[in-house]
């Protein structure tokens, strides 16, 4: 195994609780309702509604078409009637508008030998006019994966990263896909390799995946003529973000490099695109945590009610404190079951209070395991004194607009005070 | 099963927490103190439960009364039992309830309260507690009685083994408890065979003899505070917290080598003693210092955050409580030491913090 490499100062070591073996990936039941959100996970901005109320729509029909920068297409997850169309504010003021559609009609695509495209006869052009038709986001981000690429034009020789690493006790799925895809995924990165014009590409993998499976990787990835270079990660939170893998990485070189990181979710995403004609419409879910009877990966159709897969996965054990959509420490709560699965929901989570391990808030006693949570080497115990007195001025001199948002020294605190929360909210005051 | 809107409350990121909460930390403090209280109340009967007894139910009550005041309630997180089971540690048995109470309310009340509570306080509110019963009942405080399986009788009065031996200094024995022993203060016959055992079976082989009176000292069998009767039970209880990763091993390892050190060159005023020649593990065994070391100097709100910090922060605590007991007429010299360091701790982190605090991450593009 070559070197396992991690980043230097902070972070934190979290419990390798569950055990999990994935059998195949198998589909998730279809939703009587699809509920798809039309606001881009990162911009927040809404794409223009293509359909009406009443109408009958195919799997894969576009109902929404991009509107500019920062939005994305939406196609219709399932085959059916579009029945309430909901352009509204949620209860924090931001805009959400909501296409819902009830099952019915016959299927195009479920159940049909996907189709293959020869894709190496596109030329760079078309494979992006591709990638913007078909509503590809990334995963990780909710960011258009056009906008991603178009951005990336003039940069020469970007280096690219296929991010597999998820640093919390639960998601297992980047990794998961990345076994049961591979070829899919390999193809991809052949395709982004034609667009980005990249020599080598570098792979991130956890220590602990199968050193077997590396081989195969590396056998596919030359058969489609991609160079693959490993790095191993040791498991450490935040390591998965792409600062970070940029940090560890250009240690030892020192060269400042414009990175493009991925994930294995998004590879698939873009290969059904491009090679299978399939719209961004189905998302890799890991459904896990101490309440669900069985944890899970389950390829769900955008919409699906998060309530749908839990029941699939044998419904609760226990009853949940928090719902999680996505990773644990980063994700946001659902407050309840009809929240539905979006381009960018890989994890839901029914965490339990032995797992959570939340408590009243106390004062700051000063215990310092902020201070060696953090990896940007901030003083976190201090910056929350700064925003408790609303100086935001003092706490942008000790390096505020450097936190992350990772959440390792809230994880960490022994007071159970919401740093992270404090720390976003100081943030968007300083800049308004 | 379905959830409707507003099942679950609100919640920020991140949902997961590490195990240790503030008033869990406070809660093992207090539980990993419990045999130690077992093991006073076993040598002194009476004459330790009134004083637990008296201090923690002080404790609790003044919290309650600034709670109720506040209408805040914080007895949950314990650290109104701690605090109140620390003042306690540091009283000598049988003394009068009415002090232990006093220096417990005076914690609560003046050092905790009037700072801004929990989080807030200056200094560590059980040894202000403990130095404020100094300051007030000097001669009640240091009215040691010797615990009744050793003496036969109930509160029979004796000095510490530790003040003791400093009066003997200059009496020309060559080891300390060899003169104490000489000097008449009571031996056990448990530790007489026990270490008349441990010297036929281990020491005579590696060249060595243990004196007599080492294993009294660690399971109590001499006068001394209500902490300090329990060695043994302090050690392991610190071995916990250490293990638990609860307090900043810096600071105690800081605390014991800085003044273990100065102890083994410059003697603390220890009949045999000369330069070089310190009796470090009477020095370390005697009083309160370990228990002080581990419970009270690691207190997070008046130590310092940074490790490095809190390292000098201990040797000089080390330093200081040395000094007290080289040349003070006081033993118990830990309590203002570390007083003394948590009043200068925001000027130590002030001074030190650009030099040795933490270094931002090296961002690479």
């Amino acid at each position: 195994m070559s070197n396992v490499r991690s980043f230097r100062h902070g972070g934190i070591l979290l419990p390798q609780r569950i055990h999990f073996d994935h059998g195949p990936i198998e589909n998730a039941f279809l939703p009587i309702n699809a509920i798809v959100v039309l606001n881009s996970a990162s911009t927040g901005r809404t794409s223009r509604i293509a359909v009406t109320e009443g109408e009958e729509v195919r799997e894969g029909q576009l109902i929404a078409r991009f509107d500019g920068k920062g939005t994305l297409n939406a196609h219709s997850p399932i085959p059916g009637i579009v029945r309430k169309i909901i352009a509204g504010k949620n209860a924090d003021g931001t805009a959400v508008s909501t296409i819902t559609i009830s099952l019915a009609g016959s299927f195009s695509v479920l159940g049909k030998k996907p189709e293959r495209y020869l894709w190496k006869s596109l030329n760079k052009t078309d494979i992006m006019h591709i990638v913007q038709e078909k509503g590809v986001a990334r995963v990780s981000s909710g960011e258009s994966l056009y906008d991603i690429l178009h951005d990336m034009r003039g940069t020469s020789a970007p280096r690219f990263v296929l991010n597999a690493l998820e640093m919390d006790p639960y998601c297992r799925a980047e990794e998961a896909i990345l076994l049961e895809r591979s070829a899919d995924i390999v193809d991809a990165c052949a395709i982004l390799k034609k667009i980005l014009q990249t020599a080598t590409m570098t792979v991130a993998l956890g220590e602990s995946f199968p050193e077997a499976e590396v081989a195969s990787l590396l056998n596919l990835a030359e058969k489609a003529e991609v160079h693959f270079e490993i790095q191993r990660f040791r498991r450490r939170y935040p390591q998965d973000m792409p600062s970070l893998i940029d940090r560890t990485l250009s240690r030892n070189s020192g060269k400042a490099v414009v990175s493009l990181m991925l994930e294995p979710s998004t590879m698939a995403a873009l290969h059904d695109a491009v090679v299978s004609n399939k719209a961004h419409i189905e998302q890799y879910v890991y459904i896990g945590g101490g309440a669900v009877k069985e944890s899970r990966i389950l390829k769900a159709r955008i919409g699906t009610p998060i309530g749908d897969l839990f029941e699939e996965s044998g419904g609760f054990t226990g009853r949940p404190e928090v719902i999680v959509v996505n990773d644990p420490l980063r994700g946001t709560m659902a407050g309840n079951l009809d929240v539905a699965v979006e381009k960018t929901t890989r994890a839901i989570l029914a965490l339990t209070h032995d797992e959570t391990h939340s408590a009243r808030e106390l004062p700051c006693v000063r215990c310092g395991a902020c201070v060696r949570a953090c990896p940007e080497g901030l003083k976190p115990w201090a910056l929350n004194k700064y925003a408790m007195a609303g100086l935001v001025g003092e706490a942008a001199d000790r390096g505020l607009y450097r936190c992350t948002s990772c959440g390792a020294c809230a994880y960490a605190c022994w007071s159970r005070i919401p740093l992270v929360d404090r720390f976003e909210r100081m943030k968007s005051q300083g800049q308004s | 099963m379905m959830y409707t809107q507003k099942e679950f409350p609100d919640t920020h990121a991140p949902h997961l927490h590490d195990w240790r909460s503030t008033s869990k930390v406070v809660w093992i403090c207090s539980l990993v103190l419990l045999p130690v209280v077992v093991w006073s109340i076993a040598l002194y009967r009476w004459a330790a439960i009134t004083v637990w007894l008296s201090s923690v139910a002080s404790a609790l009550l003044t919290q309650l009364v600034v709670d109720g005041l506040f209408k805040r309630f914080t007895l949950r997180d314990g650290t109104a039992l701690l605090t109140g089971l620390l003042v306690a540690s540091a009283m000598p048995p049988a003394i009068s309830p009415f002090i232990p109470a006093a220096a417990s309310a005076f914690a609560i009340l003046v050092v905790k309260t009037l700072f801004g509570g929990l989080g807030g306080n200056w200094m560590n509110p059980s040894l202000a507690g403990i130095a404020f019963a100094y300051a007030n009942w000097p001669v009640a405080m240091r009215e040691y009685v010797l615990p009744t399986v050793l003496a036969g009788v109930d509160g029979l009065s004796s000095s510490t083994p530790l003040a003791f031996a400093h009066g003997l200094a200059g009496s020309g024995q060559a080891r300390v408890m060899d003169a104490i022993r000489q000097a008449g203060y009571p031996l056990s016959g448990m530790d007489e065979s026990l270490t008349g055992f441990l010297n036929d079976s281990i020491f005579s082989h590696l060249g060595a003899r243990l004196p007599e009176g080492y294993i009294d000292l660690a399971v109590g069998f001499k006068s001394g505070a209500l902490g300090e009767s329990a060695l043994f039970a302090v050690i392991l209880a610190s071995i916990i917290l250490l293990a638990l990763r609860l307090v900043k091993y810096e600071i105690p390892l800081a605390i014991l080598g800085s003044f273990a050190i100065l102890a083994g060159i410059f003697g603390t005023g220890l009949p045999g003693e000369f330069i070089m020649g310190g009796d470090v593990l009477y020095a370390l065994s005697g009083g309160g210092l370990i228990l002080a070391a581990f419970f009270m100097a690691t207190d997070p709100v008046s130590s310092p955050v940074d490790r490095k910090i809190a390292t000098i922060y201990g040797l000089a605590i080390g330093v200081l409580c040395f000094v007290f007991r080289r040349w003070g007429n006081h033993t118990e010299g830990i309590a203002y030491a570390i007083l003394i360091m948590n009043v200068l701790t925001p000027t130590l982190e002030r001074r030190l913090e650009p030099l040795l605090g933490p270094k931002p991450a090296r961002t690479s593009v």
